[in-house]
C-alpha cells in the first residue's frame, strides 16, 4: 500500500527521566533537524523528524553499508546520547529505531514503562568507562640453535616447543585479562564484557585481551581512575587503556 | 567530553581523547541499547549486525595501516 506510507518517521536516541528540554537547545537531530521530547508519564522520550525517503526500510540496507552514512548516524546518534546524558538518566536506543509518530513512541514508553524505568534506575548517577588491555606483541621464541635443524626429528620439536611457548603465552594473557577483570569488577557497580577488538578494526598489532565496559558512580570516578592506575603499575608488560566517561550504553539494556 | 589514559611501561599516562573511536562506538550503538519491537516503523532488531559492522568498519581502515602479521594468513599453529 504505497499511497499509505508516510513521509516522516520519528527517529529515536534516547528514553530519559528528568529531563529539562530547555538544556537541549542548540543540539541537534539527524541532517539538522530540531531535537524534540516526548514526554509520557515520568519519562521522556528524546527524538528528531527523519525523512523515510532516507530512512525507510528500502534504502537502509544500502545505507548501512555506506561507512560515509553509517558514521554520521553513528556520530549525531551518540553527539545526542551524550548531550542527554549530560543533563539527565539516559537508556539510549539501539541505532535506527523509527516509529511512525509520537503516539507510537509514547505506546512503546507505556508498554515498555517498568522496564525502562528500571534500567534508568540502574544508570542513574553512574557513567561507562571503557577499559581495554592490549598484550604487548611477545618476543619470537628463543633458538639458540636458529640454523638449520640437524635433522627431521629435531625440526619438529622446535616447532613443537613454539607451538606450546605460544599456547603457555595464550593462558598466560587469558589469566591476566582475568585478573584485571575481577579487579575491576569489585570496585564498579556492574560490567559487561565485550568481544575484544580485531585488530584490522583497532589498527595495532597487539592483541587485545580485555574490552570490558564499567559503571562507575559518577562520585568515584577518581577513585576508579586509581584502581586501573595501580592494575597499570602492576602489570608493566600490558597496555591498559581507560577511556570515558561515556553514557552508559552497555547498561541501559531492557531486561 | 571523555578522556583517554593509557599505560606504558606501568604509567598511565593522559591523552587527548578527541572523539570517540568508531569501533568502539558502533560496539555499543549496534551492540547494545533499548532494542524495540512491536509498534515500530524501522529497527536493526532482525538485522545481522556483526556482518554490519565488520563489513563497514574494515573498508574504513586506513590503507596506510599495515596488516598485522598474524592476519596475513598462514603463519599461526593450528
Amino acid at each position: 500500500m504505497p499511497e499509505s506510507q508516510p513521509e516522516h518517521g520519528r527517529y529515536l536516541f534516547a528514553f530519559a527521566r528528568g529531563l529539562d528540554p530547555a538544556r537541549l537547545v542548540g543540539v541537534l537531530g539527524l541532517r539538522g533537524a530540531p531535537l524534540e521530547v516526548v514526554e509520557h508519564r515520568d519519562l521522556q522520550a528524546v527524538v528528531c523528524s527523519v525523512d523515510l525517503e532516507e530512512f525507510g526500510e528500502d534504502r537502509l540496507k544500502e545505507h548501512l553499508e555506506d561507512m560515509e552514512w553509517l558514521e554520521e548516524v553513528a556520530r549525531t546518534h551518540h553527539d545526542v546520547v551524550y548531550a542527554v546524558s549530560e543533563v539527565g538518566a539516559v537508556a539510549p536506543t539501539r541505532l535506527v529505531t523509527i516509529c511512525s509518530d509520537d503516539a507510537s513512541v509514547r505506546g512503546r514508553v507505556e508498554t515498555l514503562h517498568t522496564q525502562l524505568s528500571e534500567a534508568l534506575s540502574r544508570v542513574e548517577g553512574r557513567r561507562e568507562w571503557s577499559v581495554k588491555v592490549y598484550a604487548t606483541r611477545p618476543a619470537p621464541p628463543e633458538t639458540v640453535d636458529a640454523g638449520r635443524p640437524a635433522s627431521g626429528a629435531a625440526y619438529l620439536q622446535r616447532k613443537r616447543e613454539q607451538a606450546a611457548q605460544r599456547r603457555s603465552t595464550g593462558d598466560q594473557h587469558l589469566r591476566e585479562a582475568d585478573e584485571i577483570h575481577q579487579t575491576l569488577t569489585r570496585s564498579v557497580v556492574a560490567t559487561r564484557v565485550l568481544q575484544p577488538q580485531d585488530p584490522r578494526l583497532t589498527g595495532r598489532a597487539d592483541t587485545m585481551i580485555l574490552n570490558g565496559a564499567y559503571l562507575v558512580p559518577t562520585e568515584e570516578t577518581d577513585g576508579f581512575r586509581a584502581v586501573v592506575s595501580r592494575l597499570a603499575e602492576l602489570n608493566p608488560t600490558l597496555e591498559i587503556e581507560l577511556n570515558g566517561p561515556w553514557p552508559p550504553y552497555s547498561f541501559a539494556t531492557l531486561d | 567530553m571523555s578522556e583517554i589514559q593509557s599505560s606504558v611501561g606501568g604509567q598511565l599516562s593522559v591523552r587527548d581523547a578527541g572523539q570517540i573511536s568508531l569501533v568502539d562506538l558502533l560496539d555499543r550503538l549496534l551492540g547494545t541499547g533499548v532494542v524495540l519491537a512491536g509498534d515500530v516503523l524501522i529497527s536493526l532488531a532482525g538485522v545481522d549486525l556483526v556482518q554490519i559492522r565488520l563489513h563497514a568498519l574494515i573498508t574504513t581502515v586506513r590503507a596506510d595501516m599495515p596488516v598485522p602479521r598474524n592476519l596475513q594468513g598462514g603463519g599461526t599453529d593450528g
